[in-house]
Formats: structure tokens, sequence, C-alpha cells
């Protein structure tokens, strides 16, 4: 082949002259050439397309729209974006960073009672603070899980797999132990404890107001908050940090040949992780305004990978819709028995509404992973390749 | 008005010219792109112009003289084109070569041209020009763009990086700043600005001499007057530049449309990735030779056999209604009619503007196509989506102009309408084509005889082509005079219409009629590996090698059945009886191709003389 004449690779920068004129804008680009990239900034933008910008709107208009949905379905919803913070959050240490954790429900314990410890009532029955300000306990209570996170890192930098999965089964079970049996923090198995009090600067918002009814108030704080998180966590991960994640999911050894500290990236992943984890902890249980220290076992873990893996694995829009889905299918099943009649609303028979739930859950797994390992963000990426590649298929 | 004052102390306007005057109007706009680590890195004329004025110092710092012969081996890429401009400058002469030259053919070019610096791209053209060194007496110095491979591994004192140059170019101009303009303002129209070597089907190629006066001339035709691009092009314009610079066409579409009409130049990484690149460029002005169109055809006819059923269903109508649209295009010249409007905006929707989007010609307000001749079919297909398609004709010898079809006055099959002032006429006892203008260029290089076969005492360029008039407007080429057949029924056949018929075909890649004082006609055909490949495998016809693959029965049958289709279309006489397959890709450094990729059709005959002789034996 003659053609051996690539132009990549060759680092070193010819010598530019000086400009005629700094000023002159340089990131420009010749209008409706979306592929034409002028500069790196254009080539790693958040919103590339015009279509995401567009779907973004839409869907923000759409949820902010849908406050004025019953408030049962608002307070359904707004522990759907809470999960979905939760799962964003899994999402990066399992997802991008590539670590399969199944302790999620673990730092989403310790940030729900960092949280609650905090705002507390210094006079009740368990420990408390009385800082009732969200700007405090919201940020300690993820300092606090990240800090945890932190701390099971090191095992975690030094297991893969299904060692790592199973390290952090245990921590799951460890921490059930030590919230059953810590009274003064938890209230202890079935009594529990108040959670921390949504309050910002005096606004209350688990209560109704002159703004909107409780469910109304709660619902847009949720919403305003999974925006925030679920944009860091975009921009996370285009970094050079969600980089170096991906390059440890796809191959560690070789991330750690091309220079990426594996011990260092793979902690950061754990406690951004758990960060999320907490912030979903504290924020989860404001909205029933009680928990029980029996509420963070396993299936809570268990349900959080279910988010990610029927959402998308390694995607933000997936792992929110993940987490929608799973927190609406009880809503869904409830409605079954009016559409089959052989399916009951009531405990006591078979089949009834919950064991379908149950089954559901597992039976969602398994097609998924069977058919569509992307999650409902690859059935997306299916439909818009569909399209993108019209009139041909690839 | 500074411009008016420069311009009077530079009386003859040159493309180095056009370019400065663009720097001081409008220095921040975007003069030109080349992709490099992934990103389209933007050009200003400013840089542009001080890149321009670096190398043009840098050259009179190395003692280059008005008329000397400065060569450039490279890609397209920027460095080519400040070159040029700066060799231009100091009133030098840019001989371009190839970048598949074989070293036997850079050998030839620069002790020919007598070039005394060449710049070269990167190792490998400066391994074939250190390897012949000793052959060019005159060559005094190699600049290497890339360094990579070269700089800390070679020790020849003749090389020096690009960076070095542009340094003695800086140096040059603290101490003489206005040195260039003082050579350029020297320049006449008489100056010879460019050698480009003609592609050399017979013989060693020869180097025709285009003056600063030729090229002006074909910018004001070409350009300006619209004959390359009507309406004529504008700053908002795009192009990719793709085919080599060293060739007349490329030269006009990038170096000449970007410097005198603005048009924002964007570098293809290289041919592989043209349709890529395309993509992303989405150009409003687009330029091809025969073999990119046929390419891009053969593409959409495999991805749309890959495709599933009910977008290939959809695509196959909606190219059957473009056909149809096409048709009527070719009836009106071009211009639409209402069925033809409303059609086409309906498969817009579904069809032509993804089809469009893919292809990268969304955007394209002109196509043309040029340097060799094309199946009217092709060129139906581009119309039918779209594509406002113009079929060209011009040479070297007359700076590219001869003619073009203007939109709305198309006449497929021919080569369009002579442009605005150009003579032309046609030769009563050849039928050659005659043509005579001020872009006639001045004469072979270091081949006075050669330049008097083809310009006659009258002015009259001889094109060796042989032509005829359609409905008194339009030329129509027969075929290059010296490949016309004549068999031995005392038959002229003209080859590259039955050939371009041939390589219509998705499956064809190459097709050399032979027949020459022969009873009957016969070919040599190469397949298109891509498609016929696609094609195999789709049938489960397992292949190695393209020899393999040509060899199987089944794709016997399979070009049995596009010859016997083209025949269909000609006279008894015209038709091909056999055929044989070429056993290996044509391929320039084998010396069956011509560095633009046009068939060299002695050396086939004589390269592949069994087969042929095999084709006459009788059976």
């Amino acid at each position: 082949m003659t053609r051996m004449t690539g132009r990549t690779g060759d680092l070193e920068a010819v010598a530019e002259p000086p400009r005629a004129d700094p000023a002159a804008p340089r990131a420009r680009r010749p209008r409706g050439r979306p592929l034409l990239y002028t500069s790196y900034s254009q080539d790693m933008a958040l919103l590339d397309t015009r279509a995401k910008k567009v779907w973004l709107a839409l869907l923000l208009g759409v949820a902010i729209l849908s406050s004025g949905l019953p408030d049962d379905l608002l307070i359904l919803l707004a522990g759907g974006y809470v999960a979905a913070i939760g799962a964003i959050g899994l999402n990066i240490v399992t997802g991008y960073a590539g670590q399969v954790s199944l302790g999620h429900a673990f730092f989403v314990a310790v940030g729900a009672y960092a949280a609650a410890a905090l705002s507390g009532d210094p006079e009740g029955r368990v420990i408390g603070f009385g800082i009732t300000n969200m700007i405090v306990w919201l940020p300690a209570a993820g300092l606090v899980a990240a800090l945890a996170g932190v701390l099971v890192a090191p095992l975690a930098a030094r297991l893969r797999g299904l060692y790592l999965a199973v390290v952090t089964l245990g921590l799951v079970f460890l921490g059930e132990h030590v919230f059953k049996e810590w009274d003064d923090l938890t209230g202890g198995p079935g009594v529990g404890r108040p959670a921390a009090v949504p309050e910002l600067f005096g606004f209350r918002f688990d209560v109704d107001s002159a703004l909107g009814t409780r469910a109304q108030s709660l619902y847009m704080l949720m919403l305003v908050l999974l925006v925030v998180f679920a944009v860091a966590a975009r921009n996370l991960a285009r970094s050079r940090i969600g980089r170096a994640f991906s390059a440890i999911r796809d191959r560690d050894i070789a991330a750690e040949v091309i220079g990426v500290p594996l011990t260092r990236y793979k902690t950061l992943a754990f406690a951004i992780s758990s960060f999320y984890a907490g912030c979903a902890g504290a924020l989860m249980y404001t909205i029933t305004g009680f928990f029980d220290p029996g509420s963070f076992n396993l299936l809570m873990s268990v349900q959080f990978i279910a988010m990610i893996l029927i959402g998308g694995v390694a995607t933000v829009s997936g792992a929110v819709a993940g987490a929608l889905f799973i927190t609406l299918l009880p809503r869904l099943t409830q409605e079954l028995p009016a559409l089959l009649p052989f399916v009951s609303g009531d405990t006591t028979q078979t089949p009834n509404v919950f064991q379908i739930q149950v089954a559901l859950y597992g039976l969602l797994i398994v097609l998924f992973l069977v058919f569509e390992p992307r999650g409902l963000f690859g059935l997306w990426v299916r439909v818009r390749a569909y399209w993108k590649s019209w009139p041909f298929s690839y | 008005m500074t411009l008016t004052r420069e311009q009077e102390h530079t009386r003859t306007a040159t493309v180095v010219t056009r370019v400065r005057d663009r720097a001081r109007a409008a220095p921040a706009r975007v003069a030109m792109r080349e992709k490099d680590l992934g990103i389209w890195q933007e050009v200003t004329w400013a840089d542009y112009w001080e890149n321009v004025q670096l190398v043009a110092h840098a050259l009179l710092a190395l003692g280059v003289e008005p008329g000397d012969r400065v060569a450039v081996h490279s890609e397209n890429r920027r460095e080519w084109l400040y070159s040029d401009l700066g060799i231009v400058a100091v009133r030098g002469v840019t001989v371009g070569l190839y970048p598949t030259n074989p070293p036997a053919e850079v050998a030839y070019l620069l002790s020919h041209s007598g070039a005394r610096i060449l710049i070269a791209e990167d190792q490998e053209q400066v391994d074939k020009a250190l390897e012949v060194a000793g052959r060019c007496p005159d060559l005094e110095r190699i600049v290497y763009v890339e360094p990579r491979g070269i700089r800390g591994h070679y020790r020849d004192p003749r090389l020096m990086h690009w960076d070095e140059l542009l340094q003695i170019g800086a140096a040059h101009r603290e101490e003489q700043p206005d040195a260039v303009e003082r050579r350029m303002a020297a320049t006449r129209s008489g100056d010879v600005a460019t050698l480009i070597y003609t592609s050399g089907t017979t013989g060693p190629p020869k180097g025709v001499m285009l003056t600063v006066g030729n090229i002006e001339y074909a910018v004001r035709v070409l350009v300006e007057g619209g004959g390359f691009a009507s309406p004529p092009p504008s700053q908002e314009d795009l192009a990719l530049s793709y085919l080599p610079l060293c060739h007349v066409a490329e030269r006009a579409f990038t170096v000449w449309f970007n410097a005198a009409a603005g048009v924002q130049v964007n570098f293809a990484e290289s041919i592989e990735t043209v349709q890529a690149n395309l993509r992303e460029v989405q150009p409003t002005i687009l330029f091809g030779v025969p073999r990119i169109w046929e390419k891009v055809l053969a593409g959409v006819e495999i991805r749309l056999e890959s495709a599933s059923p009910l977008k290939r269903a959809t695509a196959r109508f909606w190219l059957r209604v473009a056909d149809r649209i096409g048709d009527e295009l070719v009836r009106t010249g071009g211009a639409h009619t209402p069925l033809t409007r409303t059609l086409y905006a309906i498969g817009w929707v579904f069809c032509y503007r993804a089809l469009r989007e893919r292809l990268g010609m969304r955007r394209v307000r002109y196509a043309a196509s040029g340097a060799a001749p094309i199946a009217p079919a092709v060129l139906k297909f581009f119309m039918g989506i779209g594509v406002a398609m113009h079929e060209l004709y011009g040479m070297s010898e007359n700076t590219a102009v001869a003619t073009g079809n203007r939109p709305g006055r198309i006449k497929l099959g021919t080569v369009g309408e002579p442009h605005e002032g150009v003579e032309l006429r046609i030769d009563e006892m050849t039928g050659e084509i005659l043509t005579r203008h001020p872009g006639t260029f001045a004469g072979y290089w270091r081949d006075p005889h050669a330049t008097a076969e083809v310009i006659d005492a009258d002015g009259w360029l001889h094109t060796g082509d042989v032509g005829e008039w359609v409905e008194g407007t339009h030329i129509r080429i027969t075929d290059r005079m010296k490949d016309i057949i004549i068999t031995a029924g005392g038959k002229n056949i003209a080859p590259s219409e039955i050939e371009n018929a041939l390589k219509a075909s998705p499956y064809i890649k190459e097709a050399v009629v032979i027949g020459d004082r022969r009873k009957y006609l016969t070919a040599l055909i190469g397949i298109e590996l891509d498609t016929v490949g696609e094609w195999a495998r789709r049938r489960g016809l397992p292949y190695t090698t393209y020899r393999d693959l040509s060899d199987r029965p089944q794709v016997r049958e399979l070009v049995q059945g596009v010859v016997d289709g083209v025949n269909g279309e000609f006279a008894r006489a015209e038709q091909v009886k056999r055929f044989a397959m070429l056993p290996k890709e044509l391929d320039h450094e084998d010396g069956e191709l011509t560095a633009t990729q046009k068939v060299k059709r002695s050396a086939i005959t004589r390269l592949f003389a069994d087969l042929v002789e095999g084709m006459y034996r009788e059976r």
C-alpha cells in the first residue's frame, strides 16, 4: 500500500504564526453541519445536537406541567425522582466505572441517618442536632456516605467482578445489623425514627403552603434536585474522570497501562457514587416523614440494580427512565385486577398483584439482559439508529 | 484606500494578490479547514496570507530566482496552498507531483522540470526523492512537512523541516520586509506560474506551462464567469478538496475558487475518507471525476442491498421515482416542471433528504464531473435525487477552459456549451475539437516540438479529442482521437462510450475495449471488489483474493449479464463479443494506470496480451 500518510499522531505542533486578530471568534462552524467540529468543546458538548436540546426541553416541559397531576401521583413521581438520583449514583460506580456494587442500600442508609440525625429534634427520643436547613443536611448526608464509600474503596480496589459483588453484599448485611441494633440513632426495628425535615431557609416543603400543596412542593423540589444531580453526572461522564472510569470498566489493566491510577479512580468512583446514594437516602424519607431500619435490605440494592439494568447501563437518562419505571411498576400492577379478572388485589389469594409484581422484577431483568442489555435507553438508541441511518441500515 | 495604492504597484493581478486582498478585507474569515487530531482546524485569511508570505520570504532567502521551479509532492493540505502561492509570489514555477507517483516517475518529473527545491509531505515522499536524488542534479533542497520518521533519523544535508523554512522566512522578512512585495510587483502576465504534467497515457508526461495570464483568464471565465459553478461561487460556499492538486481541475476548484471567490476549502483526510468527510463538511460545490461518482453510486447499491426490507423497498421505490424525475430533467435540460417538483418534494421527505445527507450532498448546489468521460446514466441518477450535476470539459493545455453545461440548459451526454468568449470549432477533416482563447498554454516545458504539434500557426489548440456539435450549441465528445478503434471491417468505434456504459454497473470498476484492426470487439473487465464481494457474500460464495473472485463462474455470469445489457444499447458492430476478466486490480505503481487513474491502454494490451489473444483465438 502506498498510502501511509496518516496525519494523526504527530503531536509536535507546527509553529502557528501569530494570529492577526486574536479577538476573532474561533469556535464557529458553518450552519447546518452538525458533524463539522471545529473545536473539541463542540465535540464534547453536553447537548451536541439540536435534537437533544429539543428533546430535553420537551421532557422538562412535560415534567413541570405534570405538577398539576393528582397529589398521590405526584408523591409517587417525587419518590421516583429521588430513586433516580440514587440510580444515577449506582450507575456511576457500576455503569461507568464497571465496579459491581450490591451495597448501594448501605450507602443510602448512611445518608438517610446522617440527614435525619442532623435535622432531628435535639429533645427527641433519638439522636438529633436540630439543623433543619436542607442546604446543610443534604450535602452533609452525601459527604458522610461518601466517606463510607472511601472507607470501603480499598477493598474494592483489590477485588473485581464477583468478589467485589460479594463484599459489597456483606456490607448490606453488616449495615442492616448495625442499624437494627443502634436504637439511639434509628429508633430500632419496627419503631423507626422521623426523617430529615425538608426545609430551606424557613420554607417547609412537606406542608401545604401558598405556593402549592405539600405534594406539589415536594414534587418540584425533587425535580429540581434530580436535574441538578443528573447534569452533574453527565458532566462528570464526559470529563477526564468519566473517561478514566470508562477506561477502567473496559479493561482495568489496559487503563493502568495508559496511565490511569486504578486505586485513585476506583476510590473516586465509590465516593461519588456513595455521595449520590447518601443524598438520595436523605431525600427519600422526607416524603413519608418516617422510616424503619429494616428498609435498607438486599431488596433495595437489587431494586437499584434493576433500575440501571432496565434503564440502561452507563447512561444518565437510562438511570432516570429505569428508576421511574421501577417506582411506577407497583402502581401499574395495581391496575391489573381491573384488566385481568383472575388477578386478585387481595394478598390472601393467588395469584395476587404483589406476587406478580415480584415476579415482574425478575422477569424484566432477565428479559432485558437477554434481549436488550442496554436497557430502555438501548431501545431508544435502536429506534434512533433506525431513523438516523435511513434509507440504509448502517 | 490602501488597496488601490497597493494594486498600483502590483500591476498584474495573480492568485497571490487576490489572497492578499482578501486577508486585508476580511482577515478573520475562514479560508480553509483541515482535519487534524479529530478537529477541523480553521485557517483564516490572515493566517493564510501570513504563511504565504513566510514561504515566499524563505524561498527568496534560499535564492529562488524568477522562473525557478519548485516542486510540491504532497496530498492536499494547507501547506500545499501556502507553497503554491509562496512560489508564485516570488515568480517561481510550481511543479505538482502526484502523491502516488512511484520513484521512477518522481525522478523523471524532478529532473525534467529541473526543480531546485522539493516540498515533500512526509517520509514516504522524502524517501522517493532521496532514492532518485542522484538523477536530479538541480535538486538542492528537500523540505519536509511531517517530521515523523525523518527528524533525528536522516542526516542528508539537503533536508529541511517546514518549521525551519518558516523561520528562515521570518528572519528574511525582518531584514527585508518588502522584498516579496517588490518581487510580486515585477510579475508579468507572461510569467510561467505552474507546470502541470499531463498524465501521459502514451509516452512520458509532458509539462504544460500555464502562465499567470492563463490562470487569470481561467479565473475570470471559470470562477467569476460561473463557468465551473453557476451562479458564481462566493465566500458562503464550501468545497471539499480531495483530488490531486497537481491536476488542473482540482487546482481550479481548490486554489483558484478559494483565492478568487473566497470559497472555504476543506481538505479531506485522504481519498479513502472522502465519504465520511463529505458527510461532515456537506459542501455546496462538489467536483468529482467519473470514478468518484461511479463509486458513490455503487456504494448506494451495496448499502441498499443490505438494508432492512422496509427501508429497501422505500428507497427502491423513491429511486425509481428519482429515475423518472431524472428522465424529465434530462428532457428539460435540468429545469424542474411542476410535476417533477411535486414528486421531488414528496420524495424529499421519504428518501432524498436522508439519502443526500448520508452521501454528504445535502447542501450541494452545484456538482460537476469532468477530467474523463462518464456514463450518462450515472449523471442522471444524481440529477434525479436532486444533486445539480453538470458535465464539464477542459484540459491542462487550455487551462481547463473549454465547455461546460449550464444550469437549466443541460444536455446529457454532452460536455456542454463553450464558455463565454471561447472560440471553439471542430476540424472538418478529422473531427478534432479545436479551441482558441487567452487561456491557451504557453507550451510544453522543454519540448517545443510537441508544442508545435498541438498549437497551430493561427493559435488554435488541437485538443486531441474527437467531437461533434449537438443542436449547434452543445459539444459531444466521441473519444480521444488516438483511442478510436478501427475494426478490421473498417468501422470507427469510440471505445470509451462502451467502456463507460459498462462501468456504470456497480459491479464493474474497469473496462478496456479492444478491437483495433480486429474482426470484432472484446473487452478486458475488472470487477469492483467491494460490490462483487458483497454480492458473493450474500450468495454464500466463498472467495479468497481478487483473482479468485474474478475467476468464479458465477461472477463471470454476473458480468456476462452486464455485458449483454450494454450490448443491447449498441449497434452490432459495436457489441462486445467476448470478454476476459482482469486477474488483478489495476494500479498506478504497476504502470497500468496514470496518476489520475486513467487506464494506459497500450500498457494494458501489452501486459495482458495473452488474455487478449485468447479472446481472438478460434474456439
